[in-house]
């Protein structure tokens, strides 16, 4: 009854993406083995950079990350300051502030931070500007956007002149990556905190942290500025000064890089992806994002309580033609809510995507979506609407590609752009059962997503006691190995309900000049000091 | 009589802040969600940030806490920037100001003489080609116009920068350039339509035909013409300039710029209940004192305004 089928597309998604530029890139992430230098970008001349203009597509309201937690944020914020750990380019979790941890128990971390970390002013990194750091991050009126990722800490104290132990209230091995500047951690200075009060992270009081860059100069809706200090533990980077310059318009930043205005583009539009490969003096980097995308329903909202409903639009959607036609091949077809860059600690690149391949998938088959549908109580079909957000268009062609699909077995579904901000208040909102679920992991925690969305209380109204259990053995499972299966059979799960219908794994586009090249390119790589990884190609 | 246009203008501001704020509060979109982001938020969270802005407390209530803060000179504090609104916008309006000063002095400078120019040849081929590009200026939309310079003018014959302010006067006038010749390009074209218009209404007076017929030179009617020419166009380039408003949110965004416009944007969007109202009611002010000084050139252009004023 239920036409599920087995997914064994690994090899030739894989195969598929050696044809990208980034081929080299996206192999090395996924098989963790030393990232080389990509095609068409040169060797490390080992010249010093005097400066690196890069172009982002939006502004930050503030530098200190916890005020307004978007992805851009992050990427900025990870340039002058640091967390106690953080994400290497294969996922793993290595030292930054702290040059070792263990964990003793399943409910206590022990950190040992390094004698030589240094903020950008002189100071030393003390065990307490750490503690303060942790206590801002919880709080949601200073740090509204992340203050919930730190909320299982009891107490973090010191034990040690160097030692920090931080206690959960509870068993918590995703709180390894909270830690993280991909995670919620962003390590500053009391004092410097304490004689800015009111305006840390505004263009008055920039920030302070402990990278290989301070901030030296920042305006809102303009550009932030950074230079290059002495006092990292890293050493001395290559790039002496870097400007981030916002510069909202896709056009105008396609001309800045075309004249080599700026010499780095984050976030090249997918829609204009063509236009920046065809520039002969830069070149565009695709690399997974640990973003997914998926249609989530909401089981208490008629028509979606019917699984036969759910399953006729599982059997609606083509996610090959929207991969290969609407999104040019520049992603994945999505198998699980689970990303193969995540587990790629446990899993190499391609036995990764074979264990998310395993969980069951609806083919893309209009007769089974007749058929599901004439056993739901709708055999006569519905009307619904489904809103996406102006800043994903990708999201909206695959809502009209889904709408005609539909509209041959009888449902009209209304595809709706809103701005990102009205989109959030469109989730869960009671009215719309059916919606897209869009959502960047930075941390690259597998269960991250998952027990979000899965978990007690989710949007979809949905209950299952088996997915509870195995999330809650989840949460505390400390093998790598075993915590990945139990993961996937939640999804194996759910996808039996058809709740969450995975559609693509996302991937980032960043342009670089080609003079300019990056070490480490991969998913993790902006959320660590970033600038000091770029080299003058030769 | 001055005393009760700024007492009307108050009246009207206030009744204005009402109407943004009831408006905010109707548009779509949730200011928490927008702060805590939509992943796992607890009611706990949500609760103390409602408290936080005061969103809990009736929608009255809110309106009356923003306008006694406004009555003792405190706008609030910016939500999405944390910073004083009023300070936010003073960083914010020096662009904004120096970008619609540069594009309507540009606007002014060409535009004028240009429609004067074609009144005084009338169906000649001058007159035919100044209105044919006023009219392709006032239909291309300012962000097509920008991205064409931007296209010509920065990239191609690499003349002006592509985006940003720039650092002191000289460099901010540099990159401002781009970005005003944008905004004037349509603002230029209203102006040549009026200015052609008023000053064909003019020649064709009986006055005109009268001092040509006492000998006057050339000079002295086309003085006189463009003297009485003026106020229509004084009274046009006031309400253009009250239009520009919209112009620059477009032409911030294609150049980068961090000016009102583009603040305007994101705190709607944001639901920035503090800088939209500092925002509508800055903006508001400045189409008033437009407003009045227009009325108060008139004074000076056109004696019989300036007596009956002085009158009574």
């Amino acid at each position: 009854m239920i036409q599920l089928r087995r997914f064994t597309r690994g090899h030739r998604l894989l195969a598929a993406g050696a044809a990208l530029a980034a081929s080299a890139l996206l192999l090395s992430a996924c098989t963790a083995t030393p990232p080389s230098a990509p095609a068409g970008t040169g060797v490390d001349t080992g010249a010093q950079i005097d400066e690196v203009t890069v172009a982002l597509p939006g502004s930050v309201s503030s530098l200190y990350v916890g005020q307004e937690a978007g992805i851009i944020n992050y990427y900025v914020a990870s340039v002058s300051q640091e967390g106690l750990v953080k994400i290497a380019a294969d996922g793993s979790i290595q030292p930054a502030l702290a040059e070792s941890w263990t964990q003793t128990d399943a409910t206590t971390f022990v950190y040992q931070l390094r004698e030589d970390a240094t903020f950008q002013d002189g100071t030393p990194v003390t065990v307490d500007d750490v503690i303060f750091s942790i206590e801002k991050a919880q709080d949601a009126e200073v740090s509204p956007n992340f203050s919930w990722l730190l909320a299982g800490i009891e107490s973090a104290e010191q034990t040690a002149e160097r030692e920090l132990t931080i206690t959960l209230a509870s068993p918590s091995v995703s709180f390894q990556w909270a830690t993280s500047t991909s995670g919620a951690l962003y390590v500053t200075s009391r004092a410097f905190w304490e004689e800015n009060e009111g305006k840390v992270g505004t263009s008055d009081g920039l920030i302070l942290g402990s990278g290989p860059y301070k901030v030296t100069e920042y305006v809102p809706d303009s550009f932030v500025s950074f230079e290059r200090v002495d006092t990292w533990w890293g050493g001395v980077p290559t790039v002496k000064s870097v400007r981030i310059e916002f510069i909202p318009d896709d056009n105008t930043r396609l001309l800045a890089m075309q004249s080599g205005e700026v010499d780095m583009a984050f976030n090249v539009p997918a829609a204009q992806a063509a236009q920046w490969e065809d520039l002969d003096n830069a070149a565009v980097r695709y690399t997974p994002d640990l973003s997914y995308v998926g249609l989530q329903f909401d089981t208490a909202i008629a028509p979606f309580g019917d699984e036969h409903v759910r399953k006729a639009i599982a059997h609606s959607i083509d996610r090959d033609a929207v991969v290969d036609k609407l999104l040019r091949g520049k992603a994945e077809v999505a198998t699980a809510l689970i990303t193969p860059e995540s587990i790629a600690s446990v899993y190499d690149g391609a036995a990764a995507r074979e264990a998310l391949a395993a969980v069951p998938q609806y083919d893309f088959d209009l007769d089974a979506a007749a058929a599901e549908l004439a056993k739901s109580e709708f055999p006569d079909g519905f009307e619904a609407e489904i809103t996406y957000p102006a800043s994903g268009p990708q999201l909206g062609q695959a809502a009209q590609s889904l709408a005609q699909n539909l509209a041959k077995i009888g449902v009209t579904l209304t595809v709706t752009e809103v701005p990102l901000e009205e989109w959030y208040t469109t989730l869960a909102d009671g009215v719309h059962g059916l919606g897209f679920m869009w959502y960047f992991s930075t941390t690259g925690d597998p269960g991250e997503l998952s027990s979000w969305i899965l978990g007690e209380g989710n949007a979809s109204h949905y209950e299952n006691p088996e997915i509870a259990a195995l999330l809650a053995q989840a949460a505390v499972e400390t093998d790598q190995a075993k915590r990945a299966e139990l993961l996937i059979e939640t999804n194996t799960l759910q996808a039996a309900d058809a709740i969450d219908l995975p559609l693509w794994w996302g991937q980032s586009a960043t342009a670089f000049s080609n003079d300019l090249g990056m070490n480490d390119y991969g998913p993790f790589a902006f959320f660590s000091p970033w600038p000091a990884a770029l080299y003058r190609a030769g | 009589m001055l005393a009760l246009r700024i007492l009307g203008t108050l009246a009207l501001l206030i009744v204005l802040s009402m109407l943004i704020f009831l408006l905010l509060y109707l548009a779509p979109g949730d200011l928490v969600k927008n702060l805590l982001g939509i992943r796992n938020t607890s009611p706990e969270m949500i609760a103390q940030v409602r408290a936080q802005y005061g969103l809990d407390l009736p929608l009255h209530e809110q309106y009356l806490a923003w306008l006694g803060g406004v009555v003792s000179g405190d706008f609030g504090t910016s939500i999405r920037n944390q910073t004083p609104v009023g300070a936010l916008l003073l960083d914010r309006l020096g662009v904004t100001l120096l970008l619609s000063g540069l594009a309507f002095a540009l606007a002014v400078v060409v535009a004028v003489p240009l429609g004067a120019a074609s009144a005084f040849r009338q169906g000649g081929a001058l007159d035919r080609g100044i209105s044919g590009f006023s009219i392709l200026g006032l239909s291309a939309p300012s962000f097509a116009v920008g991205l064409l310079l931007l296209y010509v003018f920065a990239v191609a014959l690499r003349w002006f920068p592509i985006y940003g302010v720039g650092d002191g006067l000289a460099d901010t006038l540099w990159h401002l350039m781009l970005p005003a010749a944008t905004i004037a390009i349509g603002l230029g074209a209203i102006l040549v339509k009026l200015t052609r218009t008023a000053t064909l209404r003019e020649l064709t007076s009986d006055y005109v035909t009268f001092a040509r017929a006492r000998g006057l030179t050339r000079a002295q009617v086309v003085r006189l013409v463009l003297r009485n020419a003026a106020i229509p166009v004084v009274t046009g380039a006031g309400l253009v300039l009250t239009f520009m408003v919209g112009s620059t949110v477009l032409v911030e965004t294609v150049f980068a710029l961090p000016g009102v416009g583009m603040l305007l944007q994101e705190s709607v969007l944001f639901k920035d209940v503090p800088v939209v109202q500092a925002l509508t009611l800055a903006i508001a002010a400045v189409i008033a004192v437009i407003a009045l000084a227009v009325d108060l050139l008139y004074l000076l252009l056109d004696p019989r305004v300036r007596h009956r004023e002085l009158a009574s």
